[in-house]
C-alpha cells in the first residue's frame, strides 16, 4: 500500500496553469508535434477508406471525451452520462428528419433539443457532487437510453433511424465521406479551440476554483452552483455536437450507443487519455478505439484487455496517457517535475448528502479518509 | 463502427413477465365485472412491484452497506449481479438444484469481492473517484469474461418444482409462488441484515466504521478485515440477488445495467449508505417502476426518474440519508 493522503479539499490551488510558464523547449516540441498529428491525420481523412472512417470515428468521440474531460479535470464533476448526450444529439437530428425537416434545420433542432436537456439535467445534475454527480449522470443516460430504446413511436425502438440524407451548402457536400471528414476535423479543431478559450478564461479559472475548494469560492461571493451549472452545459453540448457529426457519419443511430457500456467507454477515454488536460481525452479516444477495432482482430477478448488496462492506468498513471506524456518530456527538456494537479486523485469527493440544502456548507469530513 | 460492448442490440423489457401473467390471469379467472377484474390485476401489479422491490433491495443492500462502510462506489455491482446469475446457471445445470446454485452463486460472488478488495481496492483506499473508475473498467472485465463463458443469448433459472405452481388468494387471484418465494427470501435476508447490524458485535463494528473509521482502527479492530468482509458481503448479496432475479427477468449482457441503475436510484431515493434507506427505496422505487411498466408502458422509465426528481429537489440527501448503515 503507498501512503497516499487524500486531497480533501484545500488541494494545491495555486498550481493552476502547468502550461504558461514553460520553458520554450516543449512548447516548440507541441506545436512540431501538433503540425506532424494534423499533418497525419489529414492524409488519412483525405485518402478515405477504412483508415479514414476510423480516424473520422476517433475525431466524433474526442469531441465527446473533451466535454467529459473538461468538466472532469477543469471542474471536478466527472460524467458518466455523455454517450447518452451524443446519442440525444444524434436522435435529434434523425427524429428531425424523419418528421420531414431539411438537414440543416434539423442539426438546429438537434441542438436545441440538447441545449434544451441540458438545462434542465443540470438543475439536477449540479445540486449533487463528486460521487452523487456520477450517478446522477449515469440515471439520467439510462433514462435517455431507456426512452431510446421504449419510446418506439418517435425513436424507431430497437431498429434506431437513419438519415437518408446529409447537408450540403453550396460546394460543401456532406454526403461526400471525405468533405464529411474534413468537417468533422473542422468542428474538432473549432471545439478544442473553444475549449481552450473556456479553460483560459476567468470562468474556466473560477471552476478550477471550484474544484480545489468550493467552500473557499462560495465565501469570495461567488455563485459555484451557476459555474458549475454552465460547465455541465458546456460539457454536454460537446457530447450533442459529437452526436449530430456520429449520426451524419454513421448514417443510423440505434439505442446501443447510449447504453451503459457507451457511456462507461466515453468516460473511460476521457480518463485513459487524462482528465483536465485538452488534448488527453482525444489520445484517449483514439487509444480505446484503437483497442476496438484493431486489438479485437486479433483478441477475442478485447474488451478485458480494455477493462484491465483501464483498472491498471486509474492505478499507475492517475494523469493518463497525456499526463504521462508531459511528465515524460519534461524530464527530457530537464524541467522539474511539478505535483499534477488534476488528476483522479485531486477530485473531490462530494456526497449527495453533502450539498443541497440553499446553506449547504461543504466542509471536509474532519476525521474520515486519513488512514492508509 | 463497432462500439457494442459484447451486448445484443435489442433490450430486454424489464418485468418481462408482467403483460404475460395478466393476460393469462384475466383468462383464468370468472370475470365477475370491470372494477374486479381491475382491482385484482391492480393487487397482482402490487405483488409483481413487490417482488421487484424484493430483487432491488438484496442489490441495492449490498451496494449501500459498501459505500457506507468503505465509501465505495461499486459500479461492478450490476456485474457481479450477473456473473451471480450465471454461476447458479450453470450449477444448477451441473447440480440440479436451484438452492445449491444460489448458495454456490452467493460464495462464488463473495471470493470474488475479497479477492477484489485484497488485490485491487485496497491500492486506492480513500481515492474515493478512482475507486469508483476502477470499478468501471471491472465491469467490463467482468462482463466480457462472462460473456466467453455464457455467450450472448438470454439464460434464465427454473425454480424447484413446487415453487413453479401457482397458489389461489382469496378474491381469485392467481400467483405464482415463485414469486412469494423470492419475496420470502428477501424478507429474510433483510430481517438477517437488520439483526447483524443493529444487534450484533459485528454489526456494531460496522456502524462504527461508518460513522468513525480512524476511531475504530483505534481501538484496536483490524479495519482491514472489516473492509474485506463488508465488501464481500456486498458481492455475496448481488450474487444471491442474480440468482433470484434471475428467475424472474432474463441474464444477459445489458441486464447488469439495468440492475445497477435500479440500485442507484434505489440508493438515490433511500439515502446513500443507509441500510433503511435501501429497504425504504426499494419498495418505493420497486412498486412505482412496476405500476410505470404496467400502465404507461411508453413512459416506464420517467416513473423511475420521477421518484429521483422529486427526491432531488425536495431532500437531496435521500429520504434516509445520513442515517449509519
Amino acid at each position: 500500500m503507498r501512503p497516499q493522503s487524500k486531497v480533501v479539499t484545500g488541494a494545491p490551488a495555486g498550481q493552476t496553469e502547468s502550461g504558461t510558464r514553460q520553458s520554450l523547449l516543449p512548447r516548440l516540441l507541441m506545436a512540431v508535434g501538433a503540425v506532424v498529428v494534423l499533418v497525419i491525420v489529414a492524409v488519412l481523412l483525405s485518402g478515405g477508406g477504412f483508415a479514414g472512417q476510423l480516424v473520422t470515428q476517433m475525431l466524433v468521440f474526442a469531441i465527446a471525451a473533451m466535454g467529459v474531460g473538461f468538466l472532469g479535470g477543469y471542474a471536478g464533476l466527472v460524467s458518466l452520462g455523455q454517450a447518452s448526450m451524443l446519442g440525444l444529439g444524434a436522435y435529434g437530428v434523425a427524429v428531425a428528419m424523419a418528421k420531414g425537416f431539411g438537414p440543416w434545420t434539423a442539426i438546429g433542432i438537434s441542438l436545441l433539443v440538447t441545449l434544451l436537456v441540458a438545462l434542465v439535467a443540470g438543475l439536477l445534475a449540479v445540486r449533487v457532487r463528486g460521487i452523487g454527480f456520477v450517478i446522477m449522470t449515469l440515471a439520467v443516460g439510462q433514462i435517455l437510453f431507456g426512452l431510446s430504446s421504449s419510446w418506439v413511436a418517435v425513436s424507431g425502438g430497437d431498429n434506431g433511424l437513419i438519415i437518408p440524407l446529409n447537408p450540403s451548402l453550396g460546394p460543401l457536400d456532406l454526403n461526400d465521406p471525405i468533405q464529411l471528414s474534413f468537417f468533422v476535423l473542422a468542428i474538432f479543431l473549432v471545439s478544442a479551440a473553444l475549449l481552450w478559450t473556456f479553460v483560459r478564461s476567468p470562468f474556466g479559472l473560477s471552476l478550477q476554483g471550484i474544484k480545489s475548494n468550493e467552500q473557499r469560492l462560495k465565501t469570495l461571493g461567488y455563485s459555484t452552483r451557476t459555474h458549475l451549472y454552465i460547465g455541465y452545459v458546456i460539457s454536454v453540448m460537446f457530447g450533442g455536437v459529437a452526436g449530430i457529426l456520429f449520426v451524419l457519419t454513421n448514417g443510423l443511430i440505434t439505442p446501443t450507443t447510449l447504453d451503459f457500456g457507451h457511456n462507461g467507454i466515453v468516460t473511460l477515454m476521457a480518463v485513459i487519455g487524462g482528465l483536465g488536460s485538452l488534448w488527453g481525452p482525444a489520445v484517449g479516444s483514439v487509444v480505446v478505439i484503437l483497442f476496438q477495432q484493431d486489438l479485437s482482430l486479433y483478441v477475442e477478448r478485447w474488451a478485458t484487455v480494455m477493462g484491465i488496462f483501464f483498472v491498471l492506468v486509474v492505478i499507475f498513471a492517475p494523469d493518463g496517457i497525456w499526463g504521462v506524456g508531459q511528465a515524460l518530456v519534461r524530464r527530457l527538456t530537464g524541467q522539474s517535475s511539478r505535483q499534477p494537479t488534476r488528476s483522479i486523485r485531486g477530485l473531490p469527493e462530494g456526497e449527495p448528502q453533502g450539498p443541497g440544502t440553499p446553506t449547504d456548507t461543504e466542509l471536509p469530513e474532519p476525521m474520515t479518509e486519513r488512514m492508509s | 463502427m463497432r462500439m457494442h460492448i459484447g451486448a445484443p442490440a435489442q433490450a430486454v423489457p424489464f418485468p418481462v413477465t408482467s403483460a404475460h401473467l395478466s393476460a393469462s390471469l384475466a383468462n383464468g379467472m370468472p370475470v365477475h365485472n370491470a372494477v374486479r377484474t381491475w382491482v385484482n390485476q391492480f393487487i397482482v401489479q402490487t405483488l409483481n412491484g413487490l417482488t421487484l422491490a424484493g430483487i432491488m433491495f438484496l442489490v441495492s443492500s449490498g451496494f449501500t452497506l459498501v459505500f457506507g462502510v468503505m465509501r465505495i462506489t461499486n459500479l461492478a455491482h450490476g456485474a457481479i449481479y450477473l456473473l451471480g446469475g450465471y454461476i447458479a446457471y450453470s450449477t444448477i445445470q451441473v447440480v440440479g438444484n436451484f438452492f445449491v446454485g444460489m448458495l454456490v452463486a452467493g460464495l462464488a460472488t463473495a471470493l470474488l469481492g475479497v479477492v477484489l478488495e485484497r488485490t485491487l481496492i485496497k491500492r486506492m483506499r480513500g481515492q474515493v473517484m478512482a475507486e469508483l473508475l476502477a470499478t468501471l473498467g471491472l465491469v467490463y472485465v467482468i462482463n466480457d469474461l462472462a460473456l466467453a463463458t455464457w455467450g450472448g443469448n438470454p439464460l434464465s433459472l427454473t425454480l424447484p418444482g413446487f415453487l413453479q405452481n401457482s397458489t389461489t388468494l382469496p378474491g381469485g387471484i392467481v400467483y405464482p409462488n415463485g414469486r412469494f418465494f423470492i419475496l420470502v427470501v428477501a424478507a429474510l435476508i433483510g430481517v438477517f441484515l437488520y439483526y447483524l447490524l443493529r444487534r450484533t458485535r459485528v454489526g456494531a463494528i460496522v456502524r462504527a466504521g461508518v460513522d468513525d473509521r480512524p476511531m475504530v482502527g483505534a481501538m484496536g479492530i483490524n479495519v482491514r478485515l472489516v473492509f474485506t468482509m463488508v465488501f464481500a458481503l456486498g458481492a455475496l448479496l448481488a450474487g444471491v440477488g442474480g440468482a433470484l432475479g434471475g428467475t424472474v427477468f432474463t441474464l444477459a449482457p445489458n441486464a447488469d445495467a439495468e440492475i445497477l441503475t435500479f440500485a442507484l436510484v434505489v440508493v438515490i431515493v433511500g439515502g446513500l449508505g443507509s441500510f433503511e434507506g435501501a429497504v425504504l427505496g426499494s419498495l418505493i422505487v420497486g412498486l412505482l417502476s412496476n405500476y410505470g411498466q404496467a400502465y404507461f408502458p411508453a413512459l416506464a422509465y420517467f416513473a423511475l426518474f420521477a421518484p429521483l426528481v422529486v427526491i432531488l429537489l425536495v431532500r437531496p440527501q435521500g429520504l434516509l440519508g445520513r442515517a449509519a448503515a
